[in-house]
């Protein structure tokens, strides 16, 4: 079998935008985009700090669970220690910032390749695991990174953490947390939208036969991976200079897997729209009953994932897509 | 289309969420917000420090409030972690709006908050936080009350230079308070010519110290000193027991100065040696102790450890600045703070130029019949301190 | 058919991960070297005998935790998170039982009488083992059951949901505090070496109940389904083993077995409801290291944490904090090296 073979698709392709609907829609649905970016450009100017930081840190979940989508929603690969690279990001910048007084804005592209390195580091040899063994080799890189800042205090300041100079810094990580979240949803949309996403899609659904029909598997996994990586490693460090403290158990916290996973389940994973709304629903959800009822809130975090992935597996996006709502090709 | 739709549907929802109102607190109360520790491994001294703020909003009520206002607390759980902590302040300062502001628990968490005071320039008095470091960062609203974590163990290592013992190890958990201490008590040891044989950290995970005490006895150290909070401190001492070590003094911060400990671990507590800010004996003569410490007992049926005194005395500090400054606005206050000198139950409160309260020592007790009792310093001794401390074979059977 | 990766990139990986490797490996080098200048007189046999023992005694815990979990596995592929939360939840009843429902006269038959304090043992484990059984039982039917043989992440996030639920419901109803049970606190002082009774009882127990697992596999009928099951689920229902109800006593099984670990542990450590995830990753590197579903590998593994952990904690300098990597370095690179584990696992299809 040749290449050739996937490059001519008899699969349904979610081919380009245009196909699939009239000029006119697609002009409405690019309107719409603008409309809700524009709205969250003006947000800060209408607001207070702690709504301005609410709606930062929804943002941040946008990024990593539409990151976590790539490897685990198009791929098909369950990273579980996906936090790894936000936290990588997080104490590049921590660092930077911190001891060598470099402007925070500047450290973010190292944050993030430096994410995207340990991602390839590790993706070599880890993608080779499949299902379950995977999942949990990621998860148990993330404790060796953990325990590796707890203990590698020159560098990490171990579990004193990291302070950085105090600034104000609110609408400047708000603006910078907007642009990660909205380039993130359009890689995401052209990943999806691609060849690429394809195959990824192919791996996902069988990779043995995939590979059968020369889709070099190794390769893609291996870009999907560190494209993955990428995205939670510049939020990771806009995230560090938001909070101007880090260390170690709240970095490399198991709980933003977490986070992630269900956020991306609950949209819908596989899908671009999907991580955005439930990272945008569970979020809110999870901060309101965190600040009325405390005690519960966690209870109820485990009953609602337990209660999404028995009876809505495919998520909110799936839902949708199976009544008809929702054209396949389109956010697919 | 619909895909949109959904997707500015969930848009609004969290919209209108957000819109919840700002601060339902009545307007003609004074609100005093702060996170605390309520779950998670600092919970039993920041439970304390709470307790204490707890003592006295009741009676600044029942006294007529604050200002002629009424006051009301506002204690929002951290879960013990500093990235929560932040976020809360930052909530409690600019969408609940509350007047004035406690401080957390623990060194740490105050080290990450104090940069979100420090930007809504809201003054605190850190009752929860005694590492120095905090306060060589150039902050300007953010004063001490306690004294210095380097301090904590200084009477341990008098002690066993005084009796003679040379070699000493110090075991710490990885954290801010607990590194200053066992940092601190290094220093110490090297003045009076002593010898660290071992200078281990562990991390605030550890429940199991066994292999960390085996070291400690191959070393043939006479002196354990611990830089440590409660679960450390007990797991540290019923281990002991059981690998049958007999150290000649066995001495630990924070963890031996809780109720709990004795209560806990019931004739193992015997002997243990810990320091502690205050304790609640009368002797120590401050004034208005012997008042403080019956109020406490009556109203949580258990006597006061330093915490609570600390969490009571910060309000006090915090209720006089208001008083003197005559409203409360932030600057002002922090003017009343840094200039105020007082003498509270709980000790003198004077701030030096970098705002830590300087004039404050430390004392070391032991536990003698379950009793937390003073050994140290000499003039405020209320005992001899029993050292070298008994074998584990020689102690009456339990 | 798939491409081949290009030498040098093996060529690059290699290097980078020698390096990687090498830096933490230096570190601890001369952490160790600094320690035997400094204590090379005390570093004696009797003292790395001792610490050998220790850290048998403490992998025997391990094992009886990584044995339920690697049953689980193995039978019916699934990584159960929540597994470290069952151990709490073991612990927390032997708290309620010991502190709150025995009379405070009692106490004292634990804590002063060998004899007794293992009899209190054995008959706690007796009435909590049936109820934990059940427990797991319950999970299994309500939680675990549609959705064994589905994708991997599912039953992932189902056991993470419900350790929350677990974590937070304990929190809840104790409190985030540690507790601790006043159990005998002694040591069983052999020549040079301390043993903790608490631990002694502890390996013994986990001695009795690793027997008896053993011989309800090798030797009960019911015990050679699960083997069946484990090895091809699909054969064993050809052949006539009810395939569900194996899953039902699996999961009880496995329950049950965490639960014993979890008693184990509030005999001589203190614990809180946060307590699981101290134990899980390292079950997780155990059962690795052992095998899938091999319970003779998970026994061995947990015992070479043990001893692994020890050894490092001791002969390390700050090895306190060193000690906690060994199990999640292990299980990298068992995953890497040798998926199917020391001893060899059952196969994946």
């Amino acid at each position: 079998m040749s290449k050739r073979a996937l490059e001519a698709p008899a699969a349904p392709a979610p081919a380009s935008l245009a196909e699939e609907l009239p000029a006119g829609k697609a002009a409405l649905q690019l309107a719409a985009i603008a409309l809700s970016l524009f709205s969250f450009v003006l947000w800060p100017g209408l607001v207070n700090v702690y709504q301005i930081s609410f709606v930062f840190f929804g943002l941040q979940y946008v990024v990593l669970a539409s990151s976590w989508n790539i490897i685990s929603g198009f791929t098909g690969y369950v990273s579980f220690g996906h936090v790894a690279f936000f936290g990588i990001g997080s104490y590049t910048t921590a660092i930077l910032v911190a001891k060598h007084g470099w402007p925070w804005y500047l450290t973010l592209p190292l944050a993030g390749l430096l994410a995207v390195v340990w991602a390839a580091f590790i993706g070599f040899p880890c993608l080779r695991l499949k299902g379950p063994y995977f999942a949990i080799s990621m998860m148990g890189l993330n404790e060796v990174l953990r325990v590796v800042a707890l203990s590698w205090e020159s560098l990490t300041g171990g579990g004193l953490g990291i302070t950085m100079p105090n600034a104000e810094n609110s609408v400047s990580t708000y603006y910078a947390g907007l642009a990660v979240a909205a380039l993130t949803v359009a890689m995401c949309y052209a990943i999806a939208h691609s060849r690429f996403g394809l195959r990824l899609a192919a791996i996902r659904e069988d990779e043995t036969a995939a590979e059968a029909m020369g889709v070099p598997t190794t390769r893609y996994k291996m870009y999907a991976f560190m494209l993955s990586a990428f995205w939670p490693g510049v939020i990771g460090g806009i995230v560090a200079y938001k909070l101007l403290y880090i260390e170690p158990d709240s970095t490399f916290f198991i709980a933003i897997t977490v986070n992630m996973i269900t956020m991306a389940m609950l949209g819908g994973k596989g899908t671009v729209l999907g991580p955005v709304i439930g990272a945008a629903i569970l979020y809110t959800a999870q901060e309101l009953v965190w600040w009325y009822i405390p005690w519960l809130h966690l209870i109820a975090y485990g009953a609602f994932i337990i209660l999404i992935v028995l009876f809505v597996p495919r998520g909110i996006m799936g839902y949708l897509i199976d009544r008809g709502w929702v054209a396949k090709g389109v956010i697919q | 289309m619909k895909n949109l739709k959904g997707f500015m549907t969930a848009a609004a929802v969290a919209a209108a969420m957000l819109a919840f109102p700002a601060g339902a607190w009545a307007a003609q109360e004074v609100v005093v917000g702060g996170a605390i520790s309520l779950t998670g491994r600092y919970s039993e001294p920041a439970g304390r420090l709470k307790d204490g703020r707890t003592l006295w909003v009741e009676e600044v009520n029942a006294r007529g409030g604050l200002l002629g206002r009424k006051v009301r607390l506002v204690l929002r759980d951290d879960r013990s972690d500093p990235s929560t902590a932040v976020k809360l302040y930052e909530r409690l300062l600019t969408q609940e709006k509350v007047d004035l502001c406690v401080a957390p628990y623990s060194s740490p968490i105050t080290e990450a908050t104090a940069s979100i005071t420090e930007r809504y320039k809201c003054p605190i008095v850190a009752d929860g936080a005694a590492t120095r470091s905090i306060w060589g960062k150039g902050r300007k609203y953010i004063f001490g009350l306690v004294g210095p974590s380097d301090d904590y163990l200084r009477g341990a290592v008098e002690i066993a230079a005084k009796k003679g013992y040379k070699r000493i190890a110090i075991v710490n958990e990885d954290s801010l308070f607990s590194k200053a201490a066992a940092n601190g008590a290094a220093m110490y040891a090297k003045k009076h010519g002593l010898q660290v044989v071992l200078k281990e950290e562990y991390p605030r995970t550890q429940t199991d110290f066994r292999p960390l005490l085996l070291k400690v006895k191959a070393l043939n150290a006479d002196a354990l000193l611990g830089g440590s909070y409660f679960v450390d401190a007990a797991a540290i001492t019923r281990q002991l027991k059981e690998l049958n070590i007999n150290l000649k003094i066995w001495a630990a911060t924070v963890g031996p100065g809780l109720p709990r400990f004795t209560k806990d671990l019931g004739p193992l507590a015997e002997y243990v040696l810990g320091s502690t800010q205050w304790e609640p004996v009368p002797a120590l003569g401050y004034p208005g102790i012997k008042e403080f410490i019956a109020k406490y007992a009556k109203r949580f049926g258990e006597k006061p450890n330093y915490h609570a005194s600390q969490g009571y005395a910060a309000m006090l500090i915090l209720e006089e600045a208001v008083k003197k400054a005559g409203k409360l606005d932030r600057e002002a206050l922090r003017e009343q703070l840094t200039k105020l000198d007082m003498m509270t139950h709980y000790g003198r409160y004077k701030v030096g130029p970098d705002g830590f309260n300087s004039g404050k020592g430390l004392l070391l007790f032991q536990i003698l019949k379950g009793e937390r009792r003073l050994v140290w310093p000499e003039e405020s001794q209320e005992v001899a301190p029993v050292v070298p401390l008994p074998a584990w074979d020689k102690r009456p059977t339990m | 058919m798939a491409e081949r990766t290009p030498g040098w990139v093996y060529a690059v990986y290699l290097a980078l991960a020698l390096a990687g490797a090498g830096l933490p490996l230096a570190l601890a080098w001369e952490g160790f070297v600094g320690w035997l200048a400094q204590a090379r007189s005390m570093t004696s046999l009797a003292v790395t005998l001792q610490v050998l023992a220790s850290g048998i005694l403490q992998g025997g815990l391990y094992a009886v935790i990584a044995m339920g979990l690697t049953m689980i596995f193995g039978v019916m592929r699934i990584i159960n998170v929540a597994h470290g939360e069952f151990l709490m939840v073991g612990a927390y009843m032997a708290f309620v039982f010991f502190m709150m429902l025995l009379p405070e006269e009692l106490h004292s038959l634990f804590t002063s009488n060998l004899g007794m304090a293992i009899l209190g043992v054995g008959v706690f484990l007796l009435i909590c083992l049936p109820l934990m059984f059940l427990f797991g039982m319950g999970v299994q039917r309500l939680l675990l059951n549609p959705v064994v043989g589905g994708p991997e992440l599912t039953p992932l996030l189902i056991t993470f949901g419900l350790s929350l639920i677990l974590i937070n419901t304990f929190i809840s109803v104790f409190s985030s505090d540690f507790r601790a049970i006043p159990y005998m606190s002694g040591a069983l002082v052999v020549g040079n070496l301390a043993l903790g009774y608490p631990q002694v009882i502890s390996v013994a127990v986990s001695a009795a109940v690793t027997g008896g697992v053993f011989g309800f596999l090798k030797f009960s009928r019911l015990g050679k389904a699960v083997r069946a099951t484990a090895q091809n689920a699909d054969v064993a229902m050809v052949c006539g083993v009810n395939v569900e109800r194996i899953y039902l006593y699996t999961f009880g099984f496995g329950t049950a077995l965490a639960a014993t670990g979890g008693v184990l542990i509030s005999i001589q450590l203190a614990f809180s409801p946060e307590i699981g995830g101290i134990y899980i990753l390292r079950s997780f590197a155990i059962i690795i290291l052992g095998g899938r579903g091999n319970y003779l590998g998970a026994l061995a593994g947990g015992i070479l944490l043990g001893v692994i952990e020890g050894f490092i904690s001791f002969f390390v300098s700050q090895g306190s904090q060193l000690q906690e990597l060994a199990a999640y370095t292990l299980l990298v690179f068992m995953l890497l090296v040798r998926p199917q584990g020391l001893l060899g696992g059952i196969a994946d299809e």
